[in-house]
């Protein structure tokens, strides 16, 4: 999931962006964690994320998607994700992972400084980190930034710049609200980690004709 | 992928949700595919739910209401016939579905979207130990897509540097030579959402790797999404930092942190 690591967006916007994963090691953690992924999902679950899925399944946004079977059928595999708005919330996840054990490594995609401060605050210290070093290559074939900002929600990049502008346009014309719009853009993400809560936002922002900022 | 153009009825909602923006309006009025740009994603398939309408149906509707000037407007994420059909895909191309379908498993990694681990478990791997540094550097993201002749430019260029090319990564995995970063004639054609080029070296060697790299993105006709990563020191810095902006790059203030739950954690000799 370096999927998650290049999400653009100023510091606000991020504050309100916080992805948590499992992932199992193959030959070391993978074999069995059906239920330690399940046990994750349960965790994540209680504290409502505005997301919640993994690669082979789909997200809870997927048509005729039930969350509760989306869990029983976890099998074993490299793992599975949900998306938090606020660092409070990421903390009391971080506190039951620590007390569940479950033995497979645990992610955190958002702010450094922040998932740091919430570690320390859990009673750990983080083990590996990584930074985005931006775009490189043919930049000029890249879009406007707040294309961009709509498309690094999806770390796989499904949620196509055309379909961005497309849902931009018609949450310009009324014929969607924000919040349909987002529904349907989380749709297209299949890992579970698209935050339709921020999309919201920035629709909402764009609609009204505020420029949205990149860093 | 493919149309069925027997059940397409060209409403175009398949267009706009193609992450390589290569579905279009046939001279026949239905819709069809670029199959060289394709990537094999699969995305307009699994977002454009089949109503199953009978084509003649929407056809009518269709004709009917543009006599009144009126348009027939599906909803945005359903395909009203259920036109789409995923192919059987063969060698080389079923690589674009490995490379671009978040739900397909890389066979030689067992990890679905671009299959690679990178940090992600590096707390039970150890693949990154104390002095060591990952460079991740992803082709055709965000939303370009990337051919394997592009992919091969940088894993060459890289390759004169001596890297570690993560082997339990599918982009290594399609190299005939590690030592020069060639990659397999028969797959340079093939064009994917994106791919990641993964190698470790040594984080006094940041400068090194990061000037080779901002030499060679100008002979690639796509992007790049670049990541750093390092295991962190017992206090909780990230060696990496001091690294990177000797050598002069930003970085970013969000990123990915591994918290070190995995058991059995890994022990450094």
């Amino acid at each position: 999931m370096t999927n998650t690591l290049h999400r653009q967006g100023d510091v606000e916007h991020l504050k309100k962006d916080y992805v948590i994963f499992a992932h199992t090691a193959k030959g070391i953690t993978r074999n069995g964690s059906g239920p330690k992924l399940q046990e994750f999902m349960r965790i994540c679950l209680k504290y409502h994320p505005v997301n919640i899925g993994d690669g082979q399944q789909g997200s809870i946004y997927k048509d005729n998607t039930d969350i509760q079977t989306l869990i029983a059928n976890q099998g074993d595999g490299a793992g599975a994700a949900a998306v938090f708005t606020d660092l409070d919330t990421l903390g009391k996840v971080v506190v039951d992972l620590i007390r569940a054990d479950l033995g497979i490594s645990i992610n955190i995609s958002g702010l450094l400084e922040e998932v740091q401060a919430c570690c320390r605050k859990a009673g750990i210290e983080r083990h590996s980190a990584e930074h985005s070093l931006g775009f490189w290559g043919a930049k000029d074939r890249l879009p406007e930034r707040e294309v961009l900002e709509f498309n690094t929600l999806c770390g796989h990049g499904m949620v196509s710049f055309n379909f961005i502008r497309k849902m931009i346009e018609h949450v310009k014309l009324r014929r969607l609200t924000p919040k349909k719009a987002a529904k349907i853009m989380a749709k297209c993400c299949e890992c579970g980690v698209f935050n339709p809560v921020r999309a919201e936002m920035l629709l909402e922002k764009v609609r009204k004709g505020d420029k949205v900022t990149v860093k | 992928m493919e149309i069925d153009k027997k059940k397409c009825v060209g409403c175009g909602n398949c267009h706009a949700i193609c992450t390589m923006g290569v579905i279009y309006l046939d001279e026949d009025g239905k819709s069809a595919i670029n199959q060289d740009e394709c990537v094999e994603c699969y995305t307009c398939y699994r977002v454009c739910r089949s109503e199953g309408y009978p084509p003649w149906f929407v056809r009518a509707l269709r004709k009917v209401l543009s006599l009144f000037r009126l348009g027939y407007l599906a909803e945005m994420d359903v395909c009203p016939t259920g036109a789409l059909t995923p192919p059987q895909l063969e060698w080389p191309r079923n690589l674009r579905a490995l490379f671009s379908d978040p739900t397909t498993v890389h066979p030689g990694t067992g990890v679905s979207g671009r299959g690679t681990d990178e940090i992600k478990s590096n707390d039970v791997t150890g693949r990154l130990q104390e002095g060591d540094v990952g460079l991740v550097i992803e082709m055709g993201r965000p939303g370009i897509g990337a051919h394997f002749r592009d992919i091969e430019k940088v894993a060459m260029a890289l390759a004169k540097l001596k890297p570690h090319f993560e082997r339990a990564n599918p982009v290594t995995q399609l190299m005939v030579n590690t030592e020069t970063g060639k990659m397999r004639e028969d797959i340079l054609n093939e064009k994917v959402l994106s791919a990641i080029i993964e190698i470790k070296t040594r984080l006094d060697r940041i400068t090194e790797f990061l000037n080779t790299l901002e030499k060679i993105q100008k002979e690639v006709d796509t992007v790049i999404s670049v990541g750093i990563a390092s295991r962190c020191l017992p206090d909780g810095t990230i060696p990496h930092e001091a690294w990177v902006k000797k050598a002069g790059y930003p970085l970013s203030f969000n990123g990915k942190t591994n918290i070190g739950l995995g058991r059995p954690l890994f022990q450094e000799d």
